[in-house]
């Protein structure tokens, strides 16, 4: 003990642990993913999707309209993804290449619509979950628990403004699996959902082509034909035409089309049909 | 996907103030862009129409000849770019048919001017381009008005619609000085589809319109469609 205090030991170690303190201040979420600061408000006034007002006391509405096309649907072969790649700022086009299907694992997808910034960061959370969970359980995660544990995440900030309209898909011990998950908690399986602005545009594409028995270049086609018209249509929507197919043994990125091209393309099909 | 939307984006059913006008100018979408070349004009439109987020229509041209050597493009709300399209063209006619000879430009410029500001407190929502040669001397002639008649005549360029602020970026960029009728062509071409590829309101195709002296050139580019 006298030799530990002669050396130091004591202050040099306190000095190393006075890091962590350190960490937690500058550091806040590193540990814990859901630990994110609130604004220094009052309660009432802490629920922060509404506290914005402008000059003369109005409340500014945050017009989180999902300006998106996002789709995904059920088949005997699998579930197939289509995405959109349009980000804007009102009417400003920010970005016509944004990836909106997040690859949470090499079988799981998720998909973006909404706010980007709380898509990305949630389904990058999810997937940091998802692994624990297999490194735990030693099997993979299943549809219904990976997306329950991002509805839990997202419930825990109901009602602060989050925006996310999200789609969880997978092929797990049950079969396919797809899931609808949004900011509100909303968490619903289903055999096919549209989500964005654009949406309208591409479910009456897909409703109408849609069968359970399709073969796996159908499906693809339908999917990619359904983003085209909600690009045509919406003006939030647009860009690069993702398709992804989820099958037994994960997913594949089956295209990625600009959707110019396809216009141009379906264009001469009709002519010539 | 959709970032968080500057708070002066108010909807339209908002108090009667400066914030509500830019949306209602911006509820159809579209864009309008005059340059001027040596001893020509340009004056190009993109064809979207829509209803907000809706594209309705995408051949709906907003740029309309008024006389042989004389266009005017009315970008904004689309009940007023046609009700201000009808109004002109019959103080046109009763011009031509008093003074017996065909309007000049800057004549033009004068006759909307006044007709926007005959409704100062209860204005079109257009903010019109006017691209033309005069009948006589055959000058080059460029102008834009805001929607209350404000008239500029530049030397070089004007633009109006959704993406004007994209459209003087590119205009500023790629204009230069005494430009041949189809480098004129080129560059307000290039200048539109890449303004209103960064504008989810307009786009959707684009008609330009090159005034030479003895001819008028309409070429329709095909753009992206989303």
């Amino acid at each position: 003990m006298a030799l530990q205090a002669l050396h130091g030991v004591d202050y040099h170690c306190k000095k190393a642990n006075g890091l962590e303190d350190d960490e937690n201040v500058y550091l806040g979420n590193m540990s814990n993913q859901c630990q994110l600061y609130m604004p220094p408000l009052s309660k009432a006034e802490s629920q922060v999707g509404e506290f914005l007002v402008d000059e003369c006391g109005r409340k500014i509405k945050l017009n989180f309209a999902h300006g998106t096309t996002t789709l995904g649907f059920k088949f005997n072969g699998g579930v197939v993804m289509a995405v959109d790649s349009r980000a804007t700022s009102g009417q400003y086009i920010g970005s016509n290449n944004v990836k909106k299907v997040i690859e949470i694992n090499p079988y799981l997808l998720g998909t973006m619509a909404g706010g980007a910034a709380d898509c990305t960061y949630w389904e990058r959370v999810l997937a940091k979950q998802c692994r624990l969970y297999e490194l735990r359980n030693r099997e993979r995660i299943s549809v219904a628990a990976a997306s329950k544990l991002l509805a839990n995440m997202v419930y825990q900030y109901k009602g602060y403004g989050l925006s996310m309209g999200v789609m969880i898909a997978g092929w797990d011990k049950k079969g396919p699996g797809l899931y609808y998950v949004d900011n509100d908690g909303n968490r619903m399986p289903g055999n096919s959902f549209s989500v964005g602005s654009g949406s309208i545009y591409a479910y009456g594409v897909l409703d109408s082509g849609y069968r359970w028995d399709l073969s796996d270049t159908e499906a693809q086609e339908l999917g990619r034909r359904a983003i085209y018209h909600a690009t045509f249509r919406d003006a939030y929507s647009g860009g690069v035409v993702r398709v992804y197919h989820i099958k037994k043994d994960g997913w594949v990125k089956i295209s990625e089309q600009d959707c110019k091209a396809l216009h141009y393309k379906y264009a001469e099909e009709t002519k010539t049909a | 996907m959709v970032y968080p939307v500057h708070p002066d984006y108010t909807t339209i059913t908002s108090v009667y103030n400066a914030d509500y006008v830019k949306s209602i100018l911006a509820y159809n979408g579209g864009s309008v862009v005059a340059m001027k070349g040596k001893n020509c004009v340009a004056i190009a439109t993109d064809l979207r129409f829509g209803v907000q987020a809706q594209t309705i229509t995408t051949d709906f041209e907003r740029v309309f000849e008024v006389g042989p050597h004389l266009y005017i493009g009315l970008p904004g709300l689309v009940t007023d770019t046609q009700t201000v399209l009808q109004r002109l063209k019959f103080r046109i006619k009763m011009y031509e048919m008093r003074e017996g000879r065909k309007v000049k430009p800057r004549t033009l410029m004068a006759m909307v001017q006044n007709l926007l500001y005959e409704r100062r407190f209860g204005p079109y929502f257009v903010e019109p381009v006017i691209a033309g040669l005069d009948p006589v001397t055959k000058d080059p002639y460029i102008c834009a008005l805001d929607l209350i008649g404000c008239p500029c005549e530049p030397a070089d360029f004007v633009v109006s619609g959704t993406s004007s602020e994209s459209l003087y970026g590119m205009c500023e960029t790629t204009w230069r000085e005494d430009l041949e009728p189809d480098d004129l062509f080129e560059c307000i071409g290039q200048s539109l589809i890449n303004a209103f590829d960064r504008d989810a309101l307009s786009g959707w195709g684009a008609v330009v319109h090159v005034i030479e002296e003895d001819k008028v050139t309409t070429r329709h580019i095909k753009s992206r469609m989303d």
